[in-house]
């Protein structure tokens, strides 16, 4: 099989959740994108280094690198309202949702808002179903701190403003 | 298990992340603790109105495109290559060709041993000219330039070594200092914002014994060492040479010479230097 072939086969089956993720952690779709073509330019280089299987973790984990990058450079820029991005987004591109059309808009408002170490683990658990063991490769964190990180990430969901208009099928919640 | 411990290992619990003789204790826990069982009820609601409201979204196709366009592009500059275990594309394919050239000079030399063995009596005139038409080879197939088979040497080292990079930075204003603080002479660094060739960083090398002003540029996938130093310390040149697969590509200009490695098209390669050169010796005021 040639190198291209190879990338092909292994890389781009996890485009999608390459953008999944550089969407959330830039929160901006234009950004993604960029973030993600930097990613495969990256991946192409290191693509010697991908061991058989894995390669969904390994590319998540350039992507993440990609998107912390980006981020960085552009800090002073990102003034914007997390919740209205998320929001004015979901409305312009109806068609690059997939399987999770909802009415709430809420609770992904909600994620958005959260800071980016708890972004993130909920983003590669909940929506990339990554394992703990995986989400530590990918976030360069230890195993433990995926725990305590995510159950963290998950009871400020709960405690978030925006969901507290939600009717309340949660417990009290203050813990 | 209490429920301090219990309540952060729901979470997990919940996930499937808990070994079994954990999960064991934790459900038997809950069995038993209506808190528990309320904080679980609590976590299994959130999974699944996340997975149900919140969007997963795909790469849209503009950015397939994109990356299509992108692997065209990688794929265009290096012969494709069945071997997946070998260092990546530029270095693998000069690799190969040192490999093969080496074995020439290997066949080449024994035959040319056998042949003085032979003659006997001439052996020292013999030598002579062996070791003249090995010069000779060497010159032809590594170029008549022992600076650029020293910048070529380098650059591998560096890009195998993962350390072409000691400084990184796009801008000049930090480079320029950077070099300077660590080298007798001011090496000008130049950007070219409107090319293709992205400045990356630098490092300080050698070359010809001495400390050299060395600049990392990004061409696509490619890496490019530059090679700054004062003219008055460099001879005369071939503008551009091949060696071991790779272009070394020379300019000179503001009392700098120029000497560019990189495994890219010659014509490329030269354009590129000659740029630099000029750039400089234009002045780009702020890098003065």
């Amino acid at each position: 099989m040639t190198d291209r072939a190879s990338f092909e086969a292994q890389v781009l089956p996890h485009l999608d959740a390459a953008y999944n993720l550089a969407r959330w952690l830039t929160r901006d779709p234009h950004d993604a994108e960029d973030v993600v073509q930097e990613a495969c330019i990256r991946a192409l280089r290191y693509f010697q280094s991908l061991r058989e299987g894995g390669a969904r973790a390994w590319f998540l984990t350039i992507v993440r690198h990609a998107s912390y990058d980006w981020i960085e450079r552009h800090r002073d820029r990102d003034g914007g309202d997390a919740e209205v991005e998320v929001a004015a987004d979901a409305e312009s591109e109806p068609a690059q949702i997939v399987e999770r059309r909802g009415d709430s808009r809420a609770l992904a408002q909600a994620i958005a808002a959260l800071e980016l170490p708890y972004r993130e683990v909920i983003v590669l658990r909940e929506l990339e179903e990554l394992s703990y063991k995986e989400i530590a490769n990918v976030a360069a964190i230890p195993i433990g701190t995926v725990m305590s990180r995510l159950a963290r990430a998950r009871a400020l969901l709960r405690q978030s403003p925006v969901l507290h208009a939600i009717a309340p099928r949660r417990s009290g919640g203050e813990r | 298990m209490n429920c301090a411990e219990a309540v952060l290992a729901i979470g997990a619990w919940c996930d499937g992340e808990l070994a079994d003789d954990a999960a064991a204790a934790l459900s038997v826990h809950v069995a038993g603790c209506a808190e528990c069982r309320a904080e679980q009820a609590s976590l299994v609601a959130l999974r699944d109105e996340i997975r149900a409201q919140v969007p997963r979204y795909v790469a849209p196709p503009s950015l397939r495109a994109r990356v299509d366009a992108e692997l065209a592009r990688a794929f265009a500059d290096s012969p494709a290559d069945a071997r997946a275990d070998a260092p990546p594309a530029p270095v693998r394919a000069a690799a190969a060709r040192e490999a093969f050239s080496l074995a020439q000079l290997r066949t080449w030399w024994t035959r040319e041993r056998r042949r003085w063995f032979v003659a006997g009596a001439f052996a020292g005139a013999l030598l002579a000219v062996v070791v003249g038409a090995l010069t000779g080879v060497v010159a032809r197939h590594w170029g008549s330039d022992d600076i650029a088979v020293a910048a070529v040497e380098s650059h591998i080292a560096a890009t195998l070594g993962g350390h072409t990079i000691t400084v990184a930075s796009s801008d000049r204003h930090q480079i320029k200092p950077w070099l300077s603080a660590r080298l007798d002479y001011a090496a000008p660094v130049v950007e070219l914002p409107d090319s293709p060739f992205v400045l990356a960083g630098a490092r300080v090398d050698r070359l010809a014994g001495r400390p050299v002003a060395t600049l990392v540029y990004h061409y696509r996938l490619h890496v490019i060492d530059v090679f700054v130093r004062p003219l008055a310390d460099a001879g005369d040149a071939p503008a551009v040479t091949m060696v071991r697969g790779f272009t070394v590509a020379r300019a000179t200009g503001a009392g700098m010479e120029w000497r560019a490695v990189a495994d890219v098209d010659p014509p490329l390669l030269a354009a590129f230097v000659e740029r630099l050169a000029s750039e400089s010796a234009a002045g780009q005021p702020a890098a003065r």
